[in-house]
C-alpha cells in the first residue's frame, strides 16, 4: 500500500514523477551543527564556502552557457556577484562575532540585505530580495552539507514546505509534473507560477510533507488533492486510467485550440483571457485566447510602498498588449478599495468598503495616480492594440470625467514629446445595476461595455457571495441580473458599440449560449475555461440559442433556468 | 596620495542594474581600493551591493576616490565609463 496524504489541490490534474524536495527548512540543520571552538575558525568557514560556493556556480555557469541557457545563466551570474561580493565578507564576521555559527552568521548577513533591497523605490531592487535569500541558503547548506536538489531522469514532483519561486521558475517546464506544498497559501509566488504553467499543484499538507524522501515515486491528484508516496503497480495502474483520459481530453482541447468560437451557422464571438501580469497571455494563447478582456492593473499597485512610476506601468502594459500580436488588450484602470487597501491610498475604516471609496471613485479624485497609470497605457497603446476600462462607474459623469482625464494625459504626453496611440477604445465595466439601467445613454459616450458579473450579481442581488448562509441566492442566471445583462448587449449593438463580459458568467458554458443569442461579442474569462466554452458553442446554431433564450426570459427562476440549461444537450 | 575625480550621473536609468555590474566589473580591474561618494555616503566601488543600495539615479553627483598603486588609471576609467552614460543606447 502506498502511504496516503491528504491536501488541498488548487490545480487540477494527475501528475505522476519523483519527488524531488526543495525550500527544506534548514532550522533542525542548523541546532545540529557544531561550530569551531574558536571564533576566527569559524570566520574562515563561511570565509571558505564563499570561494567553494562561487567557484561552483562559475562551473554550472559556463555549463548553461555551454546549452545557451543564456537566462538561467545571467540569474547564476548575479547570485555569483552576490557571493563574491565584498560587502558581505565584512558583514558575515560581524554576525558570526553575534551568532558563533557560520551558517546562521550566511543566513543572517543576507536576509540583512534582502530586507535592506525589500525597502527600495524600484521594483528591480526589491525582487532582488529573493535572490538574496536564495544565495544565503545556498551557502548555508552548502556548509551544513545539505546537497542541492539536482533533477535525473523523468519528471520531478517538487516537494518542500515552502518553495522559493526562483527553484520553480529555474527549472524546465517539461521536468516539473507536480507540485506540494506544505503551506497553505494558494496565493504564494510558487503557486501563480505553476498556475500560469498548468502545473497539477497541492498546497496545505503541513508536516507531512517529511515523510516524503527525495526521489520517491508519487501520484498526486490536484484536483482532489491526494498524494500518494511509493504506490503500487495497482494504484498505479488506477491512476494510469486517468492520466489517460485526461491527455485524452488535453489532445481534444489542443485541437480546438486552433479552431474559432463559431456557431454550426456562423455566429461567432471571441473568447478572450483575463490576466494579472503579462506573463499570464503566453499561457492563455496555449488555451486558444484571442486577446485579453481583462487585464486586471492592480497587481502593478498592489504589494509595493509607493506609487509605482508611468514608466513602470509602461513596461508591464507594453509587454501584455506585444503578446497579445494584434488582439485586442484591454487594460482596466486601477480597482483598489477598502477591503485592499494600499500603503498610498488613505482610504481609512469604512462601514461597507464595497459601497465606498474604490476604484474610478479614487482615481478621479487622485490624478497623481490616475494620469500617470492613463498615460502609461496610452504609450504602451502604440505597440498593438489597447483598451481602457474604467471599473464602478455608476454614471455618464463619471465617463465624461474620465475621458477628460484621458485628454489631459494626452496633452501632456504631447508636451513631453512622447508618443502614443491616438486609437485606444474607451470603455467601462458594467458592474453596477445603476450602469446596467443606463447603458442606453452611456452607450453614445463609450466604444464598449464589458459585464463584470461578479459584482453585477452581488449589487443587484444584496448578496454577499462570501457569506455563505444566503450564497443559494447568488446565481447569475437570476432572472433580474439576466435583464441588466440583455439591455446591456442590446444598447451596445443598438449604437453600433460592443459589450462583452469579464466575470465568472463568462466562464459557464451553458450561460454562453444565451449570451450569443442576446448578441455578446467577446467572452473574458480565466484561460483554462476556454476550450470548454468554446466547445459548447461550437455545437450550437445561432437559431436554437435563440429559442433557448426565448424560453429562458419566459422563467421565473433562476435556479429553474440554471436546471433547465443543464438539460440541454446539444451535438 | 589618493586620485580623486567628481563627475555626475547622466545615463537615464542612474546606477542600476547592468550599469552597477559594469561599473563593478570595471573597478575589480584595478588593484587599488577604490570609493564612491555621494549623498553624504562612502561605499566600496567594488561591491554592487553597495553600490546598488546608494540609489544612484540620473543627476547624482558622485566622487571617485582610489588609493594604490593604479589609483590615477582607476578613476580616470570609472569616470569614462559614468560620462559615457555606460554606453546606454536610450541614454
Amino acid at each position: 500500500m502506498a502511504e496516503k496524504l491528504k491536501g488541498k489541490g488548487v490545480i487540477s490534474g494527475v501528475a505522476v514523477g519523483k519527488i524531488m524536495l526543495a525550500g527544506q527548512n534548514l532550522d533542525g540543520y542548523l541546532k545540529d551543527y557544531k561550530p569551531k571552538k574558536k571564533i576566527e575558525e569559524e570566520k574562515k568557514v563561511a570565509a571558505d564556502a564563499l570561494v567553494k560556493v562561487a567557484t561552483n556556480l562559475v562551473k554550472t555557469i559556463e555549463d548553461l552557457n555551454k546549452k545557451d541557457m543564456k537566462e538561467q545563466a545571467a540569474i547564476l551570474e548575479a547570485h555569483r556577484m552576490m557571493v563574491e561580493d565584498p560587502a558581505m565578507s565584512g558583514l558575515i564576521d560581524e554576525k558570526v562575532d553575534e551568532t558563533s555559527s557560520a551558517p546562521r552568521a550566511v543566513l543572517d548577513a543576507y536576509e540583512t540585505q534582502a530586507k535592506m533591497f525589500e525597502q527600495m523605490e524600484d521594483e528591480y531592487f526589491r525582487a532582488r530580495a529573493v535572490d538574496m535569500r536564495d544565495v544565503g541558503k545556498r551557502i548555508a547548506k552548502f556548509i551544513l552539507g545539505i546537497k542541492e536538489p539536482e533533477i535525473g531522469e523523468g519528471k520531478v514532483i517538487v516537494a518542500g514546505m515552502e518553495i522559493e519561486p526562483s527553484v520553480i521558475a529555474g527549472l524546465p517546464s517539461d521536468k516539473i509534473a507536480g507540485v506540494i506544498l506544505g503551506q497553505g497559501s494558494t496565493t504564494s509566488h510558487a503557486i501563480i507560477i505553476a498556475k500560469t504553467r498548468a502545473i497539477p499543484s497541492i498546497v496545505g499538507v503541513g508536516d507531512a510533507i517529511e515523510k516524503m524522501a527525495d526521489g520517491d515515486p508519487v501520484i498526486i491528484d490536484g484536483e482532489t488533492g491526494d498524494i500518494l508516496i511509493r504506490p503500487t503497480a495497482t494504484e498505479r495502474a488506477e491512476y494510469d486510467v486517468k492520466i489517460k483520459k485526461q491527455e485524452e481530453l488535453k489532445a481534444h482541447y489542443a485541437e480546438l485550440k486552433e479552431k474559432p468560437a463559431i456557431t454550426t451557422d456562423g455566429q461567432t464571438v471571441v473568447l478572450a483571457a483575463n490576466i494579472g501580469s503579462p506573463a499570464d497571455v503566453d499561457a492563455a494563447a496555449n488555451y486558444g485566447a484571442e486577446g485579453v478582456g481583462l487585464f486586471r492593473s492592480e497587481f502593478v499597485f498592489m504589494g509595493k510602498t509607493d506609487i509605482p512610476q508611468e514608466e513602470e506601468q509602461f513596461k508591464e502594459y507594453r509587454a501584455a498588449i506585444e503578446k497579445c500580436k494584434g488582439h485586442l488588450c484591454v487594460i482596466r484602470t486601477m480597482d483598489i478599495g477598502g477591503d485592499k487597501p494600499l500603503p498610498y491610498i488613505q482610504v481609512g475604516q469604512e462601514e461597507n468598503p464595497f459601497l465606498g471609496y474604490r476604484a474610478i471613485r479614487i482615481s478621479l479624485q487622485r490624478e497623481d495616480l490616475f494620469i500617470p497609470q492613463l498615460k502609461a497605457i496610452l504609450r504602451a497603446g502604440v505597440y498593438g492594440k489597447a483598451g481602457i476600462m474604467f471599473p464602478m462607474v455608476i454614471n455618464v459623469a463619471e465617463f465624461k470625467a474620465a475621458q477628460e482625464m484621458v485628454e489631459k494625459a494626452k496633452i501632456e504626453l504631447a508636451h513631453e514629446g512622447k508618443d502614443y496611440s491616438d486609437n485606444v477604445q474607451l470603455g467601462i465595466m458594467v458592474e453596477t445595476p445603476a450602469a446596467a439601467v443606463m447603458t442606453p445613454i452611456l452607450a453614445k459616450y463609450v466604444d464598449f461595455f464589458s459585464i463584470g458579473t461578479n459584482d453585477l450579481v452581488q449589487y443587484t442581488l444584496a448578496v454577499d457571495r462570501g457569506n455563505a448562509q444566503i450564497s443559494y441566492l447568488y446565481n447569475h442566471f437570476n432572472p433580474a441580473v439576466l435583464r441588466l445583462i440583455k439591455r446591456t448587449i442590446e444598447s451596445a449593438n443598438k449604437e453600433g458599440k460592443w459589450a462583452g463580459m469579464c466575470g465568472e458568467m463568462a466562464s459557464d458554458p451553458n450561460a454562453a449560449i444565451i449570451l450569443m443569442a442576446m448578441g455578446i461579442k467577446e467572452l473574458s474569462m480565466s484561460a483554462p475555461s476556454i476550450p470548454r466554452v468554446k466547445e459548447k458553442i461550437r455545437s450550437v446554431s445561432s437559431i436554437e440559442a435563440k429559442e433557448i433564450l426565448d424560453k429562458v426570459m419566459e422563467m421565473e427562476d433562476g435556479d429553474e433556468i440554471r436546471n433547465y440549461l443543464k438539460t440541454i444537450k446539444t451535438i | 596620495m589618493a586620485a580623486e575625480a567628481t563627475t555626475t550621473i547622466e545615463n537615464k536609468q542612474g546606477i542600476h542594474a547592468r550599469p552597477a555590474s559594469l561599473f563593478v566589473q570595471t573597478a575589480s580591474k584595478f588593484k587599488s581600493k577604490i570609493k564612491i561618494k555621494a549623498k553624504g555616503k562612502e561605499v566600496d566601488a567594488k561591491s554592487i551591493l553597495m553600490i546598488m543600495s546608494m540609489g544612484l539615479v540620473k543627476g547624482t553627483e558622485i566622487t571617485l576616490v582610489a588609493e594604490g598603486p593604479d589609483e590615477a588609471e582607476a578613476v580616470q576609467a570609472l569616470k569614462e565609463l559614468v560620462d559615457s552614460k555606460f554606453n546606454e543606447a536610450d541614454a
